[in-house]
């Protein structure tokens, strides 16, 4: 029963990773920008929705403004930071480390503005009942996995039967071309940015209430964005879900082996292993350079 | 006052050699590791439990730390030989994350949370130097011997093989340079410097825990090489005397409360990384154009 309900926990996990990596590996694929701020996106849409719910307006403002916290930060990195960092040169390291910056900065705001400790957010969605004997599920957790569903679902539609979707797509495999064709790249850039920090928010919510958030969360969420989009293959959408998904069953069913403290090291490991042995991860095209 | 001069002095020694290593794998070789502190945590303990258990002498300590860095180090260079740029980042930040929970964990090396307590200090031949104003001596001259060191093998045939490799891996293996062994040796030097630093600083602090090694300390480095300037003699030294001063210098704004001067020094140098890779990828000390 312990497997089984590790299992369950471990999908929870794992449906809120892939949401996270998957906007992590949706920038990085189309616009090659390695946006290490992504999980300062997390951490912003995180705090934004706990300080409007706290404040007594109701769950649906406080999703408003956890998304357009999201959103107003991605657009704002990429016009701010990465158009201007790209202008003169924008090698990876470049961008990496401007990145990296705003992360650190946005982690340390968060921290002077909201304190250091861990807050969480208390909903009735986050108590667990028995559904079978000796297994226990919070209602959080069918939410994590529809949400999963729900978006990425609407991700796929969107990139296969939209104008945009299919520009996107063009724009990871050769960005002259999508000029060529009269569409502007940044533009197209930017709305990678909104739809990548947007996939974000379901996921920061739902760690609100449950695990709940301090200001370090970001650099958590970055960690597993970047292991789960090397280890699903770097630019592969569909290679990321997959890996988001192993790596919170990997997390979880860790526990049946190993203390708690090591659960990190055990996705890590991981990871390190497919850097080593199968760089282009678990469905990557592009191998590594 | 003078006390703390000192104090200052030696941290900026110590950091100053765990920057002018890190930016001889980033500058040279282009290897941008984000696990410099896990060398640097190793050396630290590594000369700790020397110190404690066989001999206090430094002439011990500190070619033990080397030693055990420099084996380390080979699961840094596994990783280096296969893959660059992003992946690499991702694998040295895995081996961090892996290295802070052993840290953690291996208790009877370690101490675990806990650290490890009365480290002996700096002993000369069975002279033991822990004043602050003396030990400024050993760590600038440590640091000067190891600022001496890189800059020889910068500008020997080996530094050349580096910023070859750095820049086209491919044409410098088709001028028939081995590429894996120079990668591996970079590693394995840099990590070696990281522990003299450790070695230094476990006897100067007498008392180390992980939370010295920890991811912050990897990326604080990296900003020191950074904003310094990368691939530049001078940068790392500039870089790690700049975020070194900044704590204190912040500490004069005496309308601030205590406890949001670390939360203010960082920000400053996230966004002065920001700022700088906007404006002068170089660093402060580096060409204008580009890293």
């Amino acid at each position: 029963m312990l497997a089984l309900q590790l299992a369950v926990t471990g999908l929870q996990t794992g449906a809120l990773y892939a949401l996270t990596a998957v906007g992590f590996s949706l920038i990085f694929g189309s616009t090659r920008i390695f946006h290490f701020a992504h999980g300062a996106t997390f951490a912003i849409a995180a705090y934004f929705f706990y300080f409007v719910f706290q404040a007594g307006f109701g769950t649906v403002p406080a999703i408003l403004g956890a998304s357009a916290g999201a959103i107003a930060f991605g657009l704002l990195i990429y016009w701010l930071v990465y158009v201007p960092v790209q202008r003169h040169e924008g090698s990876f390291f470049t961008v990496f480390v401007a990145s990296f910056g705003v992360g650190i900065a946005v982690q340390n705001l968060l921290g002077m503005v909201f304190g250091r400790g861990f807050v969480t957010v208390n909903t009735s969605l986050s108590r667990s009942s028995e559904i079978l004997p000796g297994l226990y599920v919070a209602p959080l957790a069918w939410v994590a996995i529809a949400c999963a569903i729900v978006f990425l679902g609407a991700l796929h539609l969107f990139l296969r039967h939209t104008h945009t979707g299919m520009a996107l797509r063009a724009l990871s495999d050769n960005p002259e071309l999508v000029r060529i064709f009269g569409l502007s790249p940044q533009r197209i850039s930017a709305i990678v940015f909104v739809i990548g920090s947007v996939l974000v928010v379901p996921a920061a919510i739902i760690t609100s209430a449950t695990t709940g958030l301090n200001p370090a969360i970001g650099h958590h969420v970055m960690l597993i964005s970047l292991a789960a989009s090397i280890v699903g293959g770097i630019g592969s959408v569909y290679g990321t879900l997959l890996a988001g998904l192993i790596l919170g069953l990997a997390e979880s069913m860790a526990l049946l082996f190993v203390a708690s403290q090591w659960t990190e090291a055990v996705t890590f490991a991981i990871l390190f292993a497919f850097i080593l042995i199968r760089p282009s991860g678990l469905l990557g095209r592009a191998t590594a350079h | 006052m003078e006390a703390y001069i000192f104090n200052l002095l030696n941290l900026i020694a110590i950091y100053g050699i765990l920057a002018v290593s890190l930016n001889f794998i980033i500058g040279y070789a282009g290897i941008y590791s984000l696990a410099h502190a896990v060398f640097f945590g190793l050396g630290a303990y590594t000369s700790a439990w020397v110190g404690l258990n066989v001999t206090p002498s430094t002439f011990v300590t500190i070619p033990a730390a080397m030693l055990v860095a420099a084996i380390v180090s080979l699961v840094l260079a596994l990783p280096a030989l296969r893959v660059r740029g992003e992946y690499f980042v991702a694998a040295s930040l895995g081996l961090q994350v892996i290295a802070v929970t052993v840290f953690s964990e291996w208790k009877s090396f370690t101490g675990g949370i806990g650290g490890v307590l009365a480290i002996p200090p700096v002993n000369l031949f069975g002279a033991e130097i822990y004043q602050p104003r003396e030990f400024a001596i050993v760590s600038v001259i440590a640091l000067l011997i190891v600022i001496a060191i890189t800059l020889a093998l910068v500008r020997s045939s080996f530094g050349r093989n580096l910023r070859a490799i750095r820049d086209s891996e491919s044409a410098a293996a088709s001028f028939g340079k081995n590429v894996p062994l120079i990668k591996t040796v970079a590693v394995v030097i840099s990590a070696a410097l990281a522990a003299v630093a450790g070695a230094l600083y476990a006897s100067f602090i007498s008392f180390i825990n992980v939370e010295s090694f920890m991811l912050d300390t990897s990326v604080l480095l990296m900003a020191m090489v950074i904003i310094g300037g990368t691939g530049t003699f001078l940068g790392p030294l500039v870089g790690a005397a700049l975020l070194l001063i900044l704590p204190s210098a912040i500490s004069y704004l005496s309308f601030l409360p205590q406890t949001e001067i670390g939360a203010l020094q960082q920000i400053i140098y996230g966004l002065g990384m920001t700022l700088l890779m906007i404006f002068r990828p170089g660093g402060i000390v580096g060409r204008r154009s580009g890293t």
